[in-house]
Order: structure tokens, then sequence, then C-alpha cells
């Protein structure tokens, strides 16, 4: 099935990730010759990537791939390469078009920013990378890309690296158990990259476990011979690999408990936000997982036990879902809500890819979570490059500080509540509803012994989605001006449409999510027939064929399961509702409603302290080692290591040397006698 | 060639009193050129000699100590290429450094030798010229042999040539530290050649028990077999010791962060990733070569010594305002890395070992020319005193940032591809032996990188990022002669980084060979 090299396929699959490093290597240099001139290579190089990406749909359609590969270190026999299937196609065009129309967004975005040059370079270094991670054919290279996206998402969230106060997220002075909720963008970009590092070190273990048994980092070489996960699962090591190899996805996908991260990555500017940490690279750590799951599933069908893998990403996509979802209720800053939105719907994703794994339909399970990446990287980014449209326009982060905007901005407010809609999975119309309905099936169609508690969770989850989507677009768009608005107009900056370059964007994918909602189903089954041939051909892996139940379900609706399309159908109606009478009603007001009762209260702030995991994280892994290593270098290194060998030492021969000094007393006469005396001593020992 | 290896030693020895005499007699920036051309004509011998395989020459010496040879093999190549690309290009970084220092003290002397006020600016002038160019006469005839020394150790061929070698390269570091070092310079320089001369002492004992054993200093006559097993392990602990102390390990590290904060800068850079893994050089070659079987009873030693090693050093890094020494504090932290590959008794670890020397050198090189450069232009070296400087001198901020990565092992820069390796090594012996123990100081170990990483990215913070102090409005990017070498270098990190086979490829086979005889 591997072409033969030099064919166009195979140039297209590298050229997806060359061009946009061939883009960002270049980018100084077109940034001497003229500012104006970098937005137009960038987004052509952008184009130009998610073109090639394109040009190999046909091979993916098709369930082909092309595999390339040539030597790279040749002293230990590891070869890069190109591995072009459904699954990297596919994803590399989400990625390739979705960087192509924020690339587009940023022209109007990043409009005379001074350090346009950076912001461009590292766009591009980021698309490359990603790029990267998504063609790659073994681990090793992926974890450049990795590495890459890391690096990237550092150098944007702290793009604005002089600390303004305007660049800062939190709120100014608040507190939670002594730790300031207040950051800088230079210190969430290192944030973000410590924490992602901690990731990155358990997947390096991981890769290099598997490589330590298998010889290779090789996606498909890894299945050519199946030995080495006999021994390691001898060893009990097989599960502990796969697992801490996820441990790369927690960090990169802001899964729980390395998700306190992606909060504070809001600093960079939002077009930053919306590819980065809505649409692609947080999709990395799915994308891993959908990457080895078949291989780790096509394990376990060959009889090797490999349960614990699927149920722990299971359980981490379930916490993480509901943890970021309950904190995204209550969150007063636009961006953030949108930051818990997506932890929280990559949870779905992620206990999609872990329930697969333990059910007989590993397809179903599958398709539903890449689908789910695929309708979310849509809506996501539309709603984030919609609420970078509110920032620019109003000037602030605060959904407080904006109110009643539907009628100056109504372009926006329209293709927000279209993503919205898709957010909150709005039946039928949306694509949201037809992933988020695939997800709830495959859970709950499972069998699996964890599969009604982890349903109960997912479906709480979506009520609570759509009642915080509600309240989002409530507090933006209805009610009255906020008294930073009614300012604002009174110095005479008046509320108005974002530029075409801006809305563009966001509404080519609002209206995707809408367009492609109406025809979801159909769509969803294209993927499901798709992968199911990818699977079957590559991993072994098929359907399971037991006798289909007939459906209760009417027309259109066939093959649905009915638990889930109901439970989906009351979530978005209970979330939605409650949204409606608390944010656009406004029959209720939201701050008498949880003063009302000291149990509302609590939950709040509970809620607003983001479960105090982030203000236990740093009194733990920030304020405790710091300590130490005070106290270290002030009692052990001053004391016992540099006065005791260093000072200690000299003192010691100066002391010495006085006492030899002493001797030394300059008279001649005690010199003789000594001379005399030792003489003697001589010469008695000679005698005797 | 012939003689090659011989010629990249001992020009830069016997042409060192002409750069000396040009310095003085026509001025610092001909010494310069001279000092680069030099050093460039021997890194190309150099480097043409270890494209065509191992080269070895031998030249006959005295009858007691046996030959005095050269061997360029695949250990040696990888260090002897960084030592003189470092030495080379930090030539050109040393002159707009030094003649900046010199004018510094040249005004401390004035200050203190209370001058006759009387004196015309112009015979001021003419003596600060005539001050600037003796001192830098003596200043690059140093250098030159202070670089000859670092190749020459590589080199050797012999114990006592070894030996020999060592200490040359400590004459000239310590006058350098000691003549031009900031704070108190001669009390440094003194504590470096005690600390570093005692060091020696204990190696050139371990060389003598070994050396008399055998009646030959000879590297190609040792052979473990001939010697008594307590004998080996007594010398190859006092080796082991010896070299620890050039290495700076935990314990025996106390000189380093002194010595690497007060030399002057391009001496820093050349001390804190060139010299001091030396002493890893000697560990592969004259224990992991020459006493394989008392260094495989060791190896657990130096493997949780460098492992503390690594925490100890990043934990203190963590806790420095001073630039220099938060850097030097980072090349001890480096050091462990080597130490804990080295006690990874595999091909891969030591392989990765190795490649963390050569990653090292380039990125602790481009970071103490980042401080240097700051020292130059804002006169500072304390980070509390800085911020913001990304925007001031983007080049150094670029460099520094890409010379932090190589140091914290982010792909696509040189570090990946040593500590991917170097770690692999160790995983790679703890699951073989099943030796639990290794398992957590494999653990340990990644925990270790994460500390770097926050070190690293907290000192690029406080010094790049942030607000701008008011009183480093007027702080300007560093001359060509100082930003040109560190992007060289910047440029070098990532093509090893993408391309590691460069220095792999001769590094693995002489690891595999020397585990698998």
């Amino acid at each position: 099935m591997a072409t033969e090299s030099l064919d166009f396929g195979a140039i297209a699959a590298w050229l997806v990730w060359i061009l946009p490093f061939a883009a960002a290597l270049i980018m100084p240099g077109i940034g001497k010759l003229s500012k104006n001139a970098t937005g137009f290579v960038a987004v052509g190089f952008a184009l130009m990537s998610a073109l090639s990406a394109v040009s190999l749909l046909p091979v993916a359609l098709e369930a082909h791939e092309i595999h390339d590969q040539i030597m790279w270190i040749d002293s230990i026999g590891i070869k890069a390469g190109v591995l072009a299937d459904p699954l990297s196609i596919i994803m590399a065009n989400v990625v390739g078009w979705i960087s192509f129309l924020i690339m587009i967004y940023s022209t109007g975005y990043m409009k005379g920013e001074r350090d346009i040059t950076r912001f461009w370079f590292w766009m591009l270094f980021f698309i490359g990378s990603m790029q990267l991670i998504v063609m790659s054919d073994n681990l090793l290279q992926v974890f450049f890309g990795w590495e890459g996206v890391g690096l990237a998402s550092y150098a944007l969230v702290s793009f604005w690296y002089r600390d303004k106060r305007k660049d800062h997220v939190g709120t100014r002075g608040r507190t939670v158990l002594g730790m300031l909720d207040y950051y800088a963008p230079t210190h969430a970009g290192m944030k973000a990259f410590i924490m992602t590092k901690v990731g990155d070190v358990m997947m390096i273990a991981g890769m290099l476990l598997i490589f330590l048994f298998a010889g290779t980092f090789g996606f498909r070489e890894l299945l050519d011979n199946t030995d080495w996960a006999t021994t390691m699962a001898a060893q009990g090591l097989l599960v502990p690999a796969f697992v801490l190899l996820f441990g790369g996805a927690l960090g990169k996908s802001a899964q729980f408990p390395l998700n306190e991260w992606l909060l504070e990555a809001m600093t960079g500017p939002t077009a930053v936000s919306a590819l980065i940490h809505a649409a692609t690279m947080v999709k990395a750590g799915v994308f891993l997982v959908a990457r080895i799951g078949p291989i780790v599933f096509a394990l376990g069908a060959a009889g090797i036990m490999t349960d614990q893998f699927f149920e722990i990403i299971a359980w981490v996509g379930a916490i993480t879902a509901l943890l970021l979802a309950t904190q995204g209720m209550v969150n007063p800053e636009i961006k953030k809500v949108l930051a818990y939105s997506t932890g929280s719907q990559i949870g779905y994703m992620m206990m999609a890819l872990g329930v697969a794994g333990l059910s007989y339909q590993y397809i179903d399970g599958y398709t539903a979570g890449f689908y789910h990446l695929i309708s979310h990287a849509m809506f996501k980014a539309s709603l984030f490059m919609a609420a970078g449209s509110l920032l620019h326009v109003v000037g602030s982060r605060f959904m407080t500080d904006m109110g009643g905007l539907r009628r100056h901005m109504r372009k926006t407010f329209a293709f927000m509540w279209a993503a919205g809609l898709g957010l909150m999975g709005a039946p039928f119309i949306t694509t949201g509803f037809w992933s988020k309905d695939a997800v709830f099936a495959a859970v709950y169609e499972s069998g699996n012994e964890w599969a009604i508690p982890l349903y109960i969770i997912a479906v709480l989850t979506a009520v609570i989605t759509a009642f915080y989507t509600t309240r989002m677009l409530g507090m933006v768009f209805f009610g009255d001006k906020s008294r930073h608005i009614q300012k604002m107009e009174e110095q005479g900056h008046y509320i108005h449409e974002a530029p075409l370059s801006m809305w563009m964007p966001y509404g080519i994918l609002a209206v995707l999510t809408i367009g492609i909602g109406i025809i979801g189903l159909s769509a969803e089954e294209g993927l499901h027939h798709l992968f199911t041939e990818y699977l079957g051909n590559y991993f072994g892996i098929h359907i399971a064929h037991v006798t289909a139940e007939p459906s209760m379900l009417p027309g259109f609706l066939q093959g649905l399961n009915p638990v889930a399309l109901g439970s989906s159908l009351v979530a978005f109606a209970t979330g939605i509702g409650l949204g409606y009478i608390f944010y656009i009603g406004r029959w209720v007001d939201p701050a008498k409603f949880v003063n009302s009762n000291i149990l509302f209260y609590s939950i709040h702030k509970v809620l607003l302290n983001r479960w105090y995991l982030n203000a236990i994280i740093y009194w733990c892994f920030v304020v405790a080692p710091l300590w130490l290593a005070r106290a270290v270098s002030r009692y052990f290194e001053k004391t016992v290591i540099d006065y005791g060998m260093n000072t200690g030492v000299q003192k010691a021969v100066s002391w010495g040397a006085r006492v030899v000094q002493g001797t030394q007393t300059g008279i001649s006469q005690t010199y003789l006698f000594v001379f005399g005396a030792g003489l003697l001593f001589v010469v008695l020992i000679l005698l005797i | 060639m012939e003689y090659a290896l011989l010629q990249a030693v001992f020009l830069p020895l016997l042409l060192s009193p002409v750069a000396y005499i040009i310095g003085r007699r026509v001025g610092p920036t001909p010494a310069m050129w001279f000092t680069f051309a030099i050093l460039l004509y021997a890194t190309i011998l150099v480097i043409g000699s270890a494209l065509s395989g191992t080269v070895e020459e031998h030249y006959p010496w005295t009858e007691q100590f046996g030959e005095f040879g050269f061997l360029l093999d695949g250990l040696a190549s990888p260090f002897a290429i960084i030592i003189y690309v470092l030495s080379t290009i930090l030539a050109l970084y040393s002159k707009p450094y030094m003649i900046h220092k010199f004018h510094a003290q040249f005004h401390e002397e004035r200050n203190i030798n209370v001058s006759s006020s009387g004196q015309t600016a112009i015979l001021e002038s003419s003596s600060l010229t005539s001050y600037v160019n003796a001192k830098s006469g003596l200043y690059f005839a140093l250098y030159l042999v202070f670089a000859m020394g670092m190749l020459g150790t590589v080199l050797s061929t012999n114990l006592i040539e070894f030996y020999i070698f060592f200490e040359v390269m400590l004459i000239p570091a310590f006058f350098l530290v000691a003549l031009w070092g900031d704070g108190p310079r001669r009390k440094i320089g003194l504590m470096f050649l005690f600390w570093t001369h005692a060091g020696a002492v204990v190696l050139l004992l371990g060389f003598l028990m070994i050396g008399m054993t055998l009646g030959s200093f000879d590297f190609a006559d040792i052979s473990e077999s001939a010697i008594p097993a307590d004998i080996a392990l007594y010398s190859a602990v006092a080796i082991s010791i010896g070299l620890g102390v050039k290495l700076a390990v935990f314990m025996f590290h106390i000189w380093l962060p002194y010595v690497h904060g007060s030399a002057p800068t391009p001496i820093s850079a050349l001390l804190s990733p060139a010299m001091i893994g030396i002493g890893a050089y000697g560990l592969f070659r004259l224990v992991v070569e020459f006493l394989p079987l008392t260094f495989a009873e060791l190896a657990i030693w130096f493997h949780i010594w460098g492992l503390v090693t690594m925490i100890y050093g990043g934990a203190m890094a963590l806790m420095q305002d001073d630039l220099k020494r938060l850097l030097a504090y980072s090349s001890i932290s480096q050091m462990g890395y080597l130490l804990f590959g080295i006690g990874s008794i595999s091909a891969l670890g030591l392989s990765g070992a190795e490649m963390m020397y050569v990653t090292h050198g380039i990125g602790k090189g481009i970071l103490f020319m980042m401080a240097g450069i700051i020292i130059v232009r804002v006169g500072t070296r304390s980070i509390s005193k800085l911020g913001g400087l990304a925007s001031k001198m983007p080049i150094t901020a670029v460099c520094a940032v890409i010379g932090a990565l190589t140091i914290m092992g982010i792909p696509p820069t040189s570090g990946f591809m040593g500590e991917w390796i170097l770690f692999y090594g160790a995983l790679e012996t703890a699951i073989n032996d099943g030796s639990t123990l290794r398992a957590i100081t494999f653990g340990l170990g990644l925990v270790a990188t994460v500390l770097t990483m926050a070190y690293m990215l907290w000192m690029l913070k406080r010094v790049f990022f942030g607000k701008t102090p008011e009183h480093l409005d007027g702080v300007k990017e560093g001359s060509w002669y100082m930003t040109a070498p560190m992007m060289v270098l910047a440029g070098f990190s990532i093509i090893v980084g993408i391309y590691p086979d460069i220095f792999l490829k001769s590094i693995i086979p002489y690891m595999s060979g020397v585990l698998g005889a």
C-alpha cells in the first residue's frame, strides 16, 4: 500500500508541514523588507499548506495511505517519514483550513501591531509543527512537532511580553488561598510551557519504553510484529507505557490534572487563542490518542490486556468535561469561559475515544470522538474569533463590561449564536448536536461497567454547556449596555461591527457549523464508513456483527440511539431554558439568586476559585520547592559547602601557617641550637 | 594531512608570543584577527582530520613515559571540535568585551594611584591606548595557550601527557581569571588554582598507580587484566575524584560558581562549556574505556552522584540573582547530566552523555555570551535590575532563547538529541537489569529536566521580558563581534538538533565498541 517515493502524493504530504516552516524561516527577512508584505506571505503559505492537504483527500476517501520515509538518524537506524492515511489527512485539512481562516482574521486583528513579524513567524512555526504532528509516521518526529507547538504556544501566549495591565488575565487583587488570581502574559506563557512539559516528560518516558521493546518509533512498524507487546505485557509494562504516552496528551490537551494552564493561556492575542488553544494544539492530545488508540486496541484484540488504558482515558475525559464545564458557568471573562468550554469539550472527545476501546464497537466511539473534534474545531474557532472581535471593539475581557451589543454588532451576534448553538448542541441543525449525540450513543452503548456513570456525567455536562453558552450570549448581547460601554460612548467611541477580514472567517465557520449540521447525520455516516475501512485495513479492527435491534425512531433518525437522542434534547432544553431565565429574559437576578442561601453561595465560590486546584498546584509545585531551594541554599550551600569547604580550608591553612610561622624566630642561636639537637639525634640513631 | 594534530595543538602555543607582540605593538584588533586566524586554521585541521575517520600521530618522547602522541577518534573528535570551534568564535567575541574590561580596569587603577591632576587629556588617552594594547597582547597570548591546553588534553595518548596538558590549561586560565576577573579576582583565581590543582594531584595519584603497576604510561599499553583488582579500584576512584573536581559535581562544585561568575565572560564561556566537560572526557577515556570492569562496579554511584548534581545545581540556579552565577550553577546541573549518562552503562546512554557535552557547549556558550553583552551594554549582571531587554536587544534575546532551549532540551535544538538518547540509555539499563533503583533515578532525572526548564524560563522572563526599568531606556544591541558568534552557535544548535548524525555517527560506534568489548 505504501506508494513509491517521489510521486505527487508523497511530495504533497511532505509539503503540508514543510511549507509553513519554510515561510517561518523567511519571515524575518521579509519583515526587514516590508512589514506589509508579511501578512500576505503568511496567509499565502498557510493557504498553500492547506491546498497540499486538500490534494491528499482522494487518498483518504479511498481509505488508502501514503507512507514515505527517508533515513534520518542513521547511527541509531531511525527514519523520518510522512504517513498520510485517512486519520491524518482529515486532521491535516481541519488544521490547514482553520489556520488559513484564522490567519486571515489575524490580518485584521493584529493590524498595526509593532512586532507583527514575530507574530507571523510564530503562527507559521505553529502551523508547521502542528502539521508535523499530524503527518509524522513515528513518535520521535511527532515529539518534534509536539514540542514545537508547545514552544509556539509559549511564545504566543506571552506575545505581549511587556506585561501591560490590559494584557493580564484574571481579576486584579483577587487571591485564592493566598495565591494571586491575576496573571501577566510572560507568567502565563511560562506556566503553559512548564505544565505541558510535565506531560511531555511522561510522554517521552512512554516513548522510550516502547522504543526499548519494539525497537521502533514508527506507527506502522509497531504492528508489523507484536512480540514486543507480549514481552512488555508479561513484565507489566505495556499499559504503563501507553498511559505515560497519554500523559503527553494530558498536558497538551489540558486534561485533568494538568488543566490549569489553559486559562492563563488566554493572555495571548485572541487569534492565538482561537488557533492554538481552541481549534488545533489542544486537539493534538486527542489526535495522539486517535493515533495510538487503534494500535492499543489491536493489541487488545490479539489477547493482550489493555482495558485499563482505555478506562483511564475515559475517566480523565469525563472528569475534565464536568470539572471545567462547572467553572465555565461562573467566570466573568469571556475568553476564560470559552477556554473552560474547550477543555470540557475535549474531555468529551477523550471520553469517546476511551469508551471506544472498552466496547466491541471500537469504530463507533472512535468516529464519535473524531467527529466531535472536527465539529468543535469549527464552532469553537468561530466563537473565539467572534470573542476577539468583541474584545477589539469593547476593549475589555469582562462580559460584565459588555451587554446590549446585539443592535450594534448584528453580524457578530448572528454568527456567535450560530456557533453557540453548535456548542450547545441545538438539535438536528448543528454539527455539534450530531457529534455530541454520537458521543452519547457511544458511551451509552459501550456496554461497559462504567457506561452508566460516564453517561450521567456526559449528560450533566451537556446541560451545563448549554447553560453557560446561553449565559455568555445573554451577558454579551442582551440586557442594557454596561457602564463601561456607556462611558466609552460618552467619550465618543461608538460600538461598531468588526472589519470584513475579521467577521468573514468566523462567519464562514459559523455557517459551516449549521450547514454541515443539516447534513450532519450523513456526514457522520460517511466518516464512520471511512474509518470502518481504515481501521479494518490497517489494524484489523472490524465491526462486531450484532443483530441490530429495529429502532423505534422514524424516518431520517433511523439508526440513532433513542436514549442518547432523548437525553441530548432534554439537556439542550434544560440548559438553554435556565440560561434564558437568568440572562436573556432576566427574570431572576443571578447575583441575588447566588446570594440567596449559603449553599449556592459556597458552590459559586468554589467554582469561581477553580475548585482551589490552581492554588493547590501553586502551593505544592511553586511555593514549596522554592522555599526548599532557598532553605538548602541558605543552610547548606552557603554554610556547609561554601564556608566549610572554602573559607574553612583557607582558615585552617592560614592557622597552620601561623603555627609554623611561630618557629621562624629569626634568632640564629635558636636555629643553631635546634640544628645541634637534630644532629645529636641523628648521630644517636646511627649509633644505636 | 601529516602532522595535522601536532600543528593544531602546538601552533597556538608557538605563536602565542607573536600574538603578544602584535597586541602590544599594533593593537587589540590585529591581535584578535591573528588569534582568530590561527585558531581557525587549527579548527579546520581538526575537523578535516575528524572527517577522515580516526587519526593517530606518534612522536618520540622520553624513555620513562613512553610515546607522545595524538589520537582523534570517535570519542575525542566531538570534544576537540567543540573546544576549537568555541575557542575560535570566542576570539572574536573577546575583543569588545575585553576592551570594555581593560577600560574599566584602567580607570580603576588610575583612581587607586591618584595621578597628578595636571596631566593633559592627550597624555591620558595615549596611555589608555598603550595600556589596552599591552593587556590585549597578554590576553590573546594566554587565550591561545588555554585553548591549546584543552585540545591537547583530549587528544593525548599517554597518561603523563594527559596530565601535563591538564595542568597546562589551568595556568593560563588562572591568569585570565586573576588578572581580569570581576570582584575579588586574585582570591577567586587562587581558589580556582587550588581546587583544580588539588583535583589534578589526586588524578595524578591514580595515573601513577596505573603507570607503576604496568611500567608504562601509554594508553595503548593499558589493559585492565594486567592490573590487580584492588589497584584498579583505587586508581579508578582517584581518577574519578580528580576529574569530579573538574566536572564540579556535587560536593566538589563550590569553586565553579565563583570562578565562572568572576572570570572575564569569553573565558567563562570557554571554561563552562568546554573546559569542565573535559572531566567527562577523562571519565570516558580513562575509566570507561580502560577500566571497564571497575567502571561497571562504580557506575551506579556515578549515576546517583550525577542525579544529585543535576537536581542540586538546578535548585541552586533557581536561587541566584547574579546572571553569571545562575549560568554557573546551571553548568553544574548539566555536568550532572553527563555523569548521569556515564553511569547508565549503556552505549546510547554514554553517547547521550557525550552529546550533552556538545549541546551544553553550544547552549551555554550562547548564554554566557548573552550575559557578556548585558554586562557590556547594561553594566549590571544582577537579574533583579534587568527586565524587558527583548525590545532593546532583539538579536541577543533570540539567540538567548535558542541557547536556553538547547539547555532545556527542546527540539529542534541539539539539546533534545542529547537528552532523549541519554535517558533512553538510563531506561535501557534500568529495564534490562530489572533495577528499581535505576528506574527511580530515571524518573527523577526526567523531573530534573522540568527543573531545568523552570530556572531557564524564569531567567529569560526576568531578563528579557516584562516591564523595562527606566534606567535601561538607552540600552543598545551588542556589536557584531558579539552577536555574530552567538548567531553562529544558535544556527549550529538547530542544525545538530535536526541532523544529529554529524556527531552521533562517530560517537555511537565508539561507545558500542567500548561497551561491547
